[in-house]
């Protein structure tokens, strides 16, 4: 067994990369299951060899690729500790919160556990774990919307300007009414360990929806 | 503290009280003072260092109303009561992204049927930018027509789209064969693909006569919906006062010949290809 630093081979990047094109299908499927979006909008394709669905809408895509694009840099470079992808209803009370805590050891150990067919395999998991997630979770109230938060191992602000990658997509502290859920409930999904990446699921949802 | 046993010579007795009394004071606990809490000159527990950022875009709402979806993300002031009834009406003047299915749906929500049968659905979503955040005082505007009159109002509300996507229902692909000569020469000596996408530009000045821009685009919009224009996308650019319909260089040609007849063009329209520039007008 080698080990590496994240220097070498360009780990960050590689982790960076695999994290948000998963994301990217997560963030759809969460869409879709949690029926953010009518379901007329999500088409059924295959990635990580199960069937997902995803949004055709252009201007969704193109708003959860930006955001997606802008959270890259700090994945790269280890900074984001957690995404979050938080379903808020009419009032913009947050109702769901699809917790991706995200962890990156420091040394990179090559092994048959780093090979990226073994960490699909891993990822796939997740996805099967979000599809039936709503047989655990209750029903949302009609006119959600949602937003995706990061949470920085630093300050937020530091940070600012690490995400500002696109220029007309400006980023800013989330609101505390945003972050905040009352009485919530803990609904652990899924968790992973590769020598890449470590990774666990978790929703917290409120207890009263309506 | 244990018994301190202090050894000293007998015969100086009369020291003994002063030896006793400098070693009571060298045994007294060394004065010490509390040093005061670290405050650091910046905040280390303010609210800010444990917020999570996020994009200043809200997300775009989508909402289903019939055969319809509707999507906005502009900010809005709150509504009144009177403003809501309002809010059903479309908006004139918006730009309105349009797909076509094959089939219009019913609903959207819940079982597996819905969701199936919604998928062949026609979606409209009005674009604008904005980059206020989500919340209660910036909430996306959200116009949305009611279930009824959802097939109606394409035909009678004014709403703009501005793009369209052809569907490849009932279309028989041509061949290569139907290029024409100089077409084929032209494609031959760029050395284009036969699915590469091509650009007809249609200005103003195409439009003469009666019909404005708007008709224009709205024959076409339609001609497109009723698949008559192969592998088309259409956009108007309102800014430019121009329409662009983007077509596969396999059926440039034949779209170029049908909006020149049937939207009854003056004047020439050209064909630009990307990095080649205009290469053909009709």
């Amino acid at each position: 067994m080698t080990t590496l630093t994240r220097q070498d081979l360009n780990f960050g990047q590689v982790v960076a990369d695999i994290l948000c094109e998963f994301l990217e299908v997560a963030i759809h499927l969460i869409l879709y299951v949690r029926e953010v979006y009518p379901s007329g909008i999500f088409q059924k394709r295959k990635k990580y060899n199960v069937p997902v669905q995803m949004s055709c809408h252009p201007e969704l895509n193109q708003y959860i690729q930006d955001t997606l694009h802008c959270v890259k840099p700090l994945i790269e470079k280890n900074d984001a500790e957690k995404v979050v992808v938080v379903i808020m209803d009419k009032e913009h009370h947050p109702v769901e919160r699809f917790v991706f805590e995200i962890s990156q050891p420091p040394l990179l150990s090559i092994s048959s556990d780093t090979l990226l067919s073994h960490v699909e395999q891993l990822l796939r998991a997740f996805i099967l774990k979000i599809s039936v997630c709503d047989a655990v979770l209750n029903n949302n109230p009609p006119g959600c919307s949602f937003a995706v938060l990061v949470h920085t191992r630093d300050a937020a602000t530091r940070n600012m300007e690490k995400v500002q990658v696109i220029k007309d997509f400006p980023w800013i502290v989330a609101d505390e009414q945003e972050v905040h859920m009352q009485e919530p409930r803990l609904i652990p999904l899924k968790t992973m360990t590769s020598d890449l990446v470590k990774m666990q699921l978790y929703v917290e949802e409120r207890a009263q929806k309506t | 503290m244990e018994d301190v046993v202090l050894h000293y010579q007998p015969g100086s007795a009369a020291g003994l009280s002063s030896l006793i009394e400098r070693t009571e004071k060298l045994l007294e606990p060394f004065p010490y003072r509390t040093p005061p809490v670290f405050t650091p000159w910046f905040p280390t527990t303010t609210i800010d260092c444990r917020l999570p950022i996020r994009p200043a875009k809200p997300a775009p709402v989508v909402t289903y109303s019939g055969d319809l979806f509707f999507s906005d993300n502009r900010p809005q002031t709150p509504r009144t009561a009177t403003e809501t009834n309002k809010w059903q009406e479309p908006k004139v003047g918006a730009n309105v992204t349009y797909k076509h299915h094959d089939n219009p749906g019913s609903d959207t929500r819940t079982s597996p049927e819905k969701r199936q049968k919604s998928k062949d659905a026609v979606c409209i979503s009005e674009t604008s930018n904005h980059l206020l955040p989500a919340s209660p005082r910036n909430k996306p505007e959200r116009r949305v027509t009611g279930l009824s009159c959802g097939k109606q109002q394409q035909k009678d509300c004014p709403i703009k789209r501005s793009w369209s996507i052809f569907t490849h229902r009932g279309v028989l692909l041509q061949n290569s064969q139907s290029l024409s000569k100089q077409f084929r020469h032209m494609v031959f000596t760029h050395r284009l693909h036969l699915r590469q996408r091509a650009k007809w530009v249609i200005s103003e000045d195409n439009c003469e006569g009666a019909r404005d821009i708007e008709q224009v685009w709205q024959t076409l919009s339609r001609s497109v919906q009723r698949t008559r224009l192969p592998t088309c996308n259409a956009n108007i650019q309102r800014e430019r006062a121009e329409i662009w319909v983007f077509c596969d260089v396999l059926y440039s040609e034949q779209v170029g010949r049908f909006l020149k007849d049937e939207l009854h063009l003056s004047g020439r329209i050209s064909l630009s290809i990307h990095r080649l520039g205009n290469i053909l007008s009709l």
